[in-house]
């Protein structure tokens, strides 16, 4: 039923949190697409089954919920029992009578299900004590893992609409639009521009319509922020936008979500659905006499829509391709009106901004780059996972402390960071903060928060190789420079990789990825030659062995090096032997074994079993 | 209404005044400063596309910050300091058209265009697609200012192209021929033969003049401009030519009924 | 009260000075081919000279799908705004007296404009067929 005033909304946040006190244990297993992809569904039907059949949900008082996701993806499936914090990972159907007989009933611990910290080798009993964990301050992941994100009740005895009802009933627009400016949050999306101060144009604009929208499109490769929030807390970005839709003077928004991301379609639908229901959507919310509605707008698979007026150009119907933005978004935007375009992490940061205040959010992070950003770390990080920390940090804690080092604690070589937008840092750049200006200054930049970590196995020019790759299928084409331009420089670039490459071919890039920068229309032009640009200031001897030795040292581009194994550090194992799909390894057992490089593909596959690092790159 | 407001600027030093909301393409042309461009055209609203009209602007008021932007877009504000033609917007220029050359190195249009501005081989690997289309976009802008958007563009980047419905001769083209005649590279093409027009895949049955039997449009376009404009389809049935001699011999018959002497004369008013 | 364009075709010699005039006026190496002013010989005192009768309900400007017709107040005369000209020629095959012309040379239409106040027809007519004022 409809809640039409803040007082009914606190007792109904006061009765559902009275209800959740009178639960004892709750049994949260994740369900984000990592551990649903994991099989973690599965474990949640078991543990539920055998909880229903023994009735322990009302003798031990007990609620079995599936959250959003915990982040800790590589360890998945994951289970977390609470109060006590008990995290277990790795969850099969097989383990959960066991789970519900051992820990459930006589609430005991499973160390085999524990999470073993690689570097001290110990098992870790609980969430708090996990490096993984215990270096995060989740603000826009507050919720995730700890609600039912199909349960508007969660979210509500969660604290959920409360920074709605004090926005609409304690402060004026102006007010909130002071709080988020003072608070110092940026666009989390990779545009970093400070979000009051967007509102407040838009607000300012001469019209009669605006429009509030959210950019869940996320197209970087190797990100997942936003499509854990969608999945894992919806209601924090509705929440968000009818908070900025008052801020601003819209009665109406769309959520741009991309085609790829059905359960987050599915999630946001039902929240949508809920919230409007309860009245926190839709006319005279909370009885402010304030009306906001929002839809669902679905991409279509294009990177290109992740920008902001090509995004505006598709929710209207139309090809999504950019515009010169001389007149910016927030004047002329959706349907020519005034619209403020906001990322799912930016809104979703708004009303802890509005309930905690302004000051909260400012202390924390630095000065220019205030409050927490959410990462999604991923590649040869042990670790693999969403992380939420406060801004400021280095790359080295994250890669390090939080992301448990290099797989296999092979050597660090370079961070991607701001997807195929951003650049990548060697290690001398570990010690820089991450924020909004020092990732720039340094080639790269923060971006929407994808973070691909790489070792010496990495080959850089191959890196850029691949971005330009995407870049290419992914331009509008509506420009020269970058349906031309980036084109030209993957050409290149695939050259190179195939030991084609040619004296000049250096300073050809450097050139024309100065035009490209200076002559594109929109952003993913303009940015498109980032990564070969940062690959080429820290890398630059890489590219040079390439061209004039045509040889790839880190053993990835298939024409430039040939494996062989070192008579030193071979034990003749045979691991090799058997990972190899073509056959091109010999030796009998427990002697020096050898390649036939004429036979041998070079697929690596060899080298990734090996224990003795025995496979030579040559 | 809120008055018009005129803003100052300098476009190469010369200092200019134009109407807030025109362009800096529109305040050049007015004042004969030549801007390079190819997807322009003044019956279609501009966008961007080809990068060739890049001018660099700055202001006194952005701590020297400066950039390169389309001309046929930027509004002119005040005190907007442009320039045309230095070192940066010349070789920005150039990139550019290297990258048409080698995109089409078969058109006679970019080769020229090139060459004026010092680029008579491509720096790049020539395209595998031979074409001499440019995706200016003009004919497709034409065509949905016409009323008829039988034509758009289909794919993506590099392998956008102009492109039919389905690959279909496309259900709306009336056969006016306006994009072959916008493109500014010839690579649209179309075909009279007889009364027959040939264009997109279609053979449009032309409607020939009353007079003299010369095909004067497809008898789909005649259909559809007469519905478009109001006018009565005898309007588009007598070629130019025949107009006028049947004009003249309307006002010879017409005089010839009087005397000469009384010196009568047609007032053509304005 | 805006001029107008008279014309006395009884004292029309045909001489077609006023083709000659137009068409230097117009375009720098004098096409006559493109004059936007006819004359007709039929012989004396039969002559007739035809130009654009400048139309209060104008079929060019009707069937132009891009306005680039129009008028200019203060000649009065139909103007081509030849920068907004898309070449389309549906002005010369609409024009019921066939006054509109095609310029294959720019692929724009073109037409009397009154020389936009001072018509140079009238100026170097030799017997005073035409007169503006």
């Amino acid at each position: 039923m409809r809640i039409k005033s803040v007082k009914t909304l606190e007792s109904t946040a006061k009765k559902a949190r009275g209800q959740r006190s009178r639960i004892n244990t709750e049994v949260l297993v994740c369900a984000g697409t990592g551990c649903l992809a994991n099989g973690s569904l599965a474990v949640a039907e078991s543990l539920r089954r055998t909880i229903r059949r023994r009735k322990l949900d009302a003798k031990l008082k007990l609620k079995l919920k599936t959250t959003g996701c915990h982040g800790f993806c590589e360890q998945g499936p994951l289970v977390v029992i609470q109060p006590k914090g008990v995290f277990y990972k790795g969850v099969k159907p097989q383990d959960t009578k066991e789970i519900v007989d051992r820990t459930l009933v006589k609430g005991e611990v499973i160390e085999r299900l524990l999470y073993r910290d690689p570097n001290t080798k110990k098992r870790v009993r609980t969430y708090a004590e996990i490096p993984f964990y215990s270096k995060q301050l989740r603000i826009a992941l507050r919720n995730i893992g700890k609600i039912d994100p199909g349960s508007i009740d969660d979210y509500i005895a969660a604290g959920g609409y409360a920074g709605l009802a004090k926005a609409l009933t304690e402060m004026t627009p102006g007010k909130v639009i002071d709080a988020v400016t003072k608070s110092g949050l940026r666009g989390r999306g990779g545009g970093g521009f400070v979000t009051g101060r967007k509102w407040k144009t838009c607000r300012n604009a001469d019209a009669e319509t605006r429009y509030v929208l959210c950019n869940a499109d996320e197209g970087d490769p190797g990100a997942f922020m936003d499509r854990s929030i969608c999945e894992g807390d919806p209601h924090a970005v509705i929440e968000g936008m009818v908070i900025g839709a008052w801020a601003v003077g819209a009665s109406q928004g769309y959520i741009y979500v991309r085609e790829e991301y059905p359960l987050a379609v599915k999630h946001l639908r039902l929240a949508i659905e809920q919230a409007r229901e309860r009245g926190f959507l839709g006319d005279d919310i909370l009885g402010s006499g304030f009306s906001y509605d929002v839809g669902i707008a679905r991409g279509g698979g294009a990177f290109v829509c992740g920008e902001s007026s090509a995004l505006m150009k598709s929710v209207a119907g139309e090809v999504g391709e950019p515009r010169a933005k001389y007149i910016h978004s927030v004047i002329r935007g959706l349907h020519d009106k005034p619209t403020v375009l906001n990322n799912v992490e930016t809104w979703a940061n708004v009303p802890w901004i509005i309930t905690k205040g302004a000051d909260k959010f400012a202390a924390l992070g630095t000065k220019r780059s205030t409050g927490t950003k959410a990462f999604s770390l991923v590649g040869k990080v042990k670790n693999t996972g969403l992380v939420e920390v406060p801004m400021g940090i280095t790359l080295r804690e994250i890669i390090f402390d939080i992301g448990g080092g290099i797989i296999g604690d092979r050597p660090f070589k370079g961070v991607q960071t701001g997807g195929p937008s951003g650049g990548c840092l060697p290690e001398a750049q570990l010690d820089l903060p991450v924020d909004f200006d020092s990732l720039t200054a340094a080639g790269s930049m923060m971006g929407s928060g994808g973070m691909i970590v790489m070792d010496d196995r990495t080959c850089m020019v191959d890196v850029a190789r691949y971005f330009l790759r995407f870049l290419v299928d992914e331009s509008c084409g509506k420009c020269v420079p970058c349906r031309e331009g980036v084109h030209q420089l993957h050409q290149i670039l695939e050259a190179i990789c195939a030991g084609e490459g040619e004296p000049g071919d250096l300073e050809k890039v450097e050139s024309l990825s100065e035009t490209i920068v200076k002559a594109s229309l929109c952003a993913l032009g303009k940015s498109a030659p980032n990564p070969v640009l940062s690959t080429l200031r820290y890398f630059r001897q890489e590219y040079q062995e390439h061209i004039n030795d045509r040889k790839c040292s880190a053993g990835v581009c298939r024409n430039l090096f040939t494996f062989r194994i070192s008579e030193e550090k071979c034990n003749g194992c045979g691991a090799c032997v058997r990972a190899c799909p073509v056959d091109c390894i010999t030796g009998e057992l427990k002697s020096l074994h050898s390649i036939d490089a004429g036979k041998c593909t070079r697929c690596g596959a060899c080298r990734n079993v090996c224990r003795f690092d025995a496979i030579e790159v040559v | 209404m809120t008055a018009e407001k005129t803003v100052n600027l300098q476009i190469n030093g010369r200092f200019l005044q134009a109407r807030e909301g025109m362009t800096i393409l529109e305040v050049a042309r007015r004042e004969g400063i030549p801007i390079l461009s190819l997807c322009h055209h003044d019956a279609l609203e501009p966008v961007g596309a080809c990068r060739l009209c890049l001018v660099e602007i700055t202001h006194p008021d952005w701590k020297g910050w400066k950039g390169l932007v389309t001309a046929c877009l930027y509004p002119v504000e005040e005190g907007l300091c442009v320039t045309t033609d230095n070192e940066d917007v010349r070789n920005t220029r150039r990139t550019v058209l290297d990258l048409l050359l080698a995109r089409c190195p078969q058109s006679a249009v970019i080769q020229e265009l090139a060459a004026e501005h010092g680029v008579t081989a491509t720096s790049y690997r020539k395209s595998e697609v031979e074409t001499t289309c440019i995706l200016c976009g003009l004919c497709v802008r034409v065509c949905a200012v016409k009323g008829c958007s039988a034509i758009g563009t289909a794919g993506r980047g590099i392998r956008k192209a102009i492109s039919i419905p389905f690959k279909q001769p496309p259900p709306d083209c009336i056969g006016c021929a306006s994009c072959a005649h916008i493109c500014p590279t010839g690579t649209i093409k179309y075909r009279d033969e007889g009364d027959i027009r040939k264009i997109w895949g279609h053979s449009f049955k032309m409607v020939k003049c009353e007079s003299c039997g010369r095909p004067i449009m497809p008898e789909k376009q005649l259909e559809f401009e007469a519905n478009k404009s109001g006018l009565h389809p005898d309007y588009f049935k007598v070629c130019p030519a025949c107009a006028q001699q049947q004009t003249v011999q309307t006002i010879r018959s017409s005089f010839d009924m009087r005397t000469v002497q009384s010196g009568d004369s047609a007032q053509l008013a304005g | 009260m805006t001029k107008t364009l008279t014309i006395t075709p009884s004292r029309c010699l045909a001489c077609r000075t006023c083709e000659l005039a137009c068409s230097f006026k117009h375009a720098v190496d004098g096409r006559p081919g493109i004059s936007r002013i006819r004359a007709f010989m039929f012989g004396e005192g039969r002559n007739q000279v035809l130009t654009c009768f400048q139309c209060d309900e104008a079929a060019c400007v009707k069937v132009c799908p891009v306005e680039a017709l129009s008028r200019n107040e203060s000649t009065g005369a139909i103007e081509v705004n030849t920068a907004r000209c898309i070449g389309c020629g549906l002005c010369s095959i609409a024009c019921p007296f066939g006054h509109m012309s095609h310029d294959r040379a720019s692929g724009v239409a073109v037409k009397c404009d009154l020389c936009g106040g001072e018509p140079v027809c009238a100026a170097f007519c030799p017997t005073r067929t035409l007169e503006y004022g």
